[in-house]
């Protein structure tokens, strides 16, 4: 794609304007060019600030950037689920997707369990781009996108990080690298828990409550870390009101970077901040100002119980 | 004149909470969490309900509880040898009168009562009379009479009624109840009184004024005074600061909910009136511990849900809180009135499944 077309489209969705149907085709073509080539695990250095939820929180995401600095002067991690709940999933993944094709070495896309196929019909960004595209046609394309997407990334060969966590079938990183990825998020299997799976307090592997993935207790998380020479495992998948949340003795660390999820949360997010010796600095911020964050006109209230 | 179109506009915005309650409540059934065949004829364009996951799995756990409960109460009564009689204020378009009458506890009310606002019982009383279904549960057609120009409904034994109760009861809701001939509601039967999201949206003090009217009417009798309360509570923190605003762009106000910071300050609801017990339970506990095992299994097969934590931190501010009033008089009460409540049905723990 030409540069010149890209840094258009860069400024035009920075402002949360969509692109056209016909650019978002050749968007989707060249991201696919650029994600085949990458590893199922990517291979990335430091220094890189790893970001976790954004779930289509537009004016949420130009804060963060705003906080991390602005792409490609700080590089770039994101965990994945970029899409569904939020208003402007359509913007939020088109623009990180522009980004990822303008500089592929300095972003970094992984898939969460949102970037299916499924999933996306129940959440929302299905919806939505029926809605601002008036087809199914963007949704197609960005979906085939999605099954390019690297499951995971390793830092350094230092700090391992994925969306959701780990599966009681892969004790090494290598095996996660034998993995054919290129497909619908499966319902089951390695794939399928390294998408869906929570630390939790238990010993060993729990059945998790979300029907997909496993809970994991600190003894799999350490043995894991350990085996692949680890310090840090990093993932994403789970609100945390302080915005991180670390357990099991620092070996795993949750990143949530969607302030006030949903717009009826209340929690704050982070970033967090490896420099060039894998020093961890937790950025936390807010929601967006509200002047700031426009709101659609035909906006569906939150969510209550009344 | 400007006050008071502001105060309609504000009255309005709570009616269309129970508009929003229905409507969960039918996409929950539409889904599979709830049987209810009466809430579509309640719903204007039913086929537009689907709601989040979230909602739907609330909305089943809130149904449930109560349903235990009200359940609780009939049972109770029947061992008391007593109908009982139910007064459900800010109905809306509840169906819990015609489930009952149509489930295992069929026959076993002297009264059911429900009170809303005029606006609401005449759509109510309407939807009523267009329904065969609804209607044939109520009586035969000749004792079905709608009164007050269509704003009241009464039957033999289910009646609505419009009042609204954040007006002192002694001049609206007690001529109310004392409509006609004879009174609608006796002092010496099992009476359970349900709130569903209804006081939070009222004063601290026009909720503890009807309250204390059910108190006294009920002291010359002898029957067991119930109470059920759900809403929202302890929106002081920051989940409750954006529900406060979130509510307010819709023009809903939540006063009702500022003397409950946390679920141990819930049973004063019905404690400050003399109730001989009182509990709350959350959501959140009542999901993870009063749902059975194979109801829950069942629940988590219907949608996929994708995020536990907000699941729980949403169901964390919504409880249940019931209580019994006896009177001094009681003593020769043959039921268990005091143990009356919801019963565990699994071990707590930390997820769904892993506890089974």
């Amino acid at each position: 794609m030409p540069s010149d077309l890209n840094n258009r489209q860069i400024e035009q969705l920075a402002r949360c304007e969509p692109i056209s149907e016909e650019q978002v085709k050749i968007l989707c073509l060249k991201a696919r060019e650029i994600l085949v080539e990458e590893g199922n695990v990517q291979v990335i250095d430091s220094p890189v600030t790893i970001c976790g939820d954004i779930h289509g929180q537009f004016f949420d995401l130009m804060e963060l950037f705003r906080v991390g600095g602005s792409c490609p002067q700080t590089n770039y991690l994101f965990m994945g689920d970029f899409v569904d709940r939020g208003f402007y999933s359509v913007e939020t993944l088109l623009l990180l997707l522009a980004l990822k094709v303008r500089y592929p070495e300095r972003i970094t896309l992984i898939r969460g369990n949102h970037e299916s196929r499924q999933i996306t019909q129940v959440y929302g960004f299905y919806d939505e781009c029926q809605r601002k595209y008036g087809s199914s046609n963007v949704w197609r394309w960005c979906c085939e996108v999605f099954d390019y997407l690297a499951l995971g990334a390793i830092v350094d060969g230092r700090v391992f990080c994925v969306h959701g966590g780990l599966s009681p079938n892969l004790s090494s990183i290598d095996q996660i690298r034998a993995i054919d990825r290129k497909q619908e998020v499966p319902h089951d299997g390695p794939m399928c828990d390294l998408l869906w799976s929570d630390p939790d307090d238990i010993q060993g592997w729990g059945l998790s409550p979300r029907g997909a993935g496993f809970l994991f207790g600190a003894d799999p998380a350490q043995k894991f870390a350990h085996h692949n020479s680890i310090d840090l495992i990093a993932r994403a998948h789970q609100l945390a009101m302080e915005g991180y949340k670390l357990m099991f003795d620092r070996t795993i660390v949750t990143v949530w970077s969607a302030p006030n999820y949903c717009y009826r949360c209340g929690n704050v997010a982070s970033i967090l901040e490896l420099d060039e010796h894998l020093a961890q600095e937790y950025k936390v911020f807010q929601a967006a100002p509200s002047d700031v964050r426009s709101i659609p006109t035909k906006r569906p209230p939150a969510d209550y119980f009344l | 004149m400007l006050p008071q179109s502001n105060a309609r506009d504000a009255d309005s915005a709570i009616r269309q909470t129970d508009t929003d309650a229905a409507g969960a409540r039918l996409s929950s059934v539409q889904k599979g969490y709830l049987p209810d065949s009466f809430v579509k004829a309640f719903v204007p364009r039913a086929h537009l309900q689907a709601r989040p996951p979230l909602i739907n799995v609330g909305t089943y756990v809130r149904s449930e509880g109560i349903d235990e409960l009200v359940g609780g109460w009939l049972d109770l009564a029947e061992q008391e040898g007593k109908k009982a009689q139910i007064v459900s204020m800010g109905a809306g378009s509840d169906t819990r009168f015609w489930r009952i009458e149509t489930g295992p506890r069929k026959g076993r009310l002297a009264a059911y009562i429900e009170v809303d606002f005029a606006e609401v019982t005449t759509k109510k009383a309407m939807a009523i009379k267009k329904s065969k279904d609804l209607c044939g549960i109520l009586g035969q057609s000749e004792d079905i009479k709608l009164e007050s120009g269509g704003i009241a409904l009464h039957s033999p034994i289910y009646h609505l009624i419009p009042a609204d109760l954040r007006l002192p009861p002694a001049a609206t809701l007690g001529p109310a109840l004392a409509a006609s001939d004879s009174s609608l509601l006796s002092p010496n039967l099992p009476t359970l009184l349900l709130w569903e999201c209804v006081l939070v949206y009222m004063s601290p003090e026009a909720s503890f004024s009807l309250i204390q009217w059910f108190v006294e009417y009920f002291s010359h009798g002898t029957g067991p005074l119930g109470g059920i309360v759900y809403e929202m509570f302890g929106l002081s923190d920051s989940f409750g600061r954006v529900m406060h605003e979130n509510l307010k762009a819709r023009g809903v106000s939540l006063p009702g909910a500022v003397p409950y910071p946390d679920v141990a300050s819930l049973p004063n609801r019905f404690l400050q009136h003399g109730f001989t017990m009182a509990h709350a339970l959350t959501l959140r506990d009542i999901r993870r511990t009063y749902i059975s095992s194979s109801e829950a299994e069942r629940i988590s097969t219907l949608e996929m849900l994708d995020e536990i934590e907000e699941l729980e931190l949403v169901l964390g501010h919504y409880a249940i809180t019931w209580g019994v009033r006896l009177v001094e008089s009681s003593n020769s009460l043959k039921a268990p009135w005091t143990e009356w409540g919801l019963k565990q049905k699994r071990n707590p723990g930390n997820s769904l499944r892993e506890d089974e």
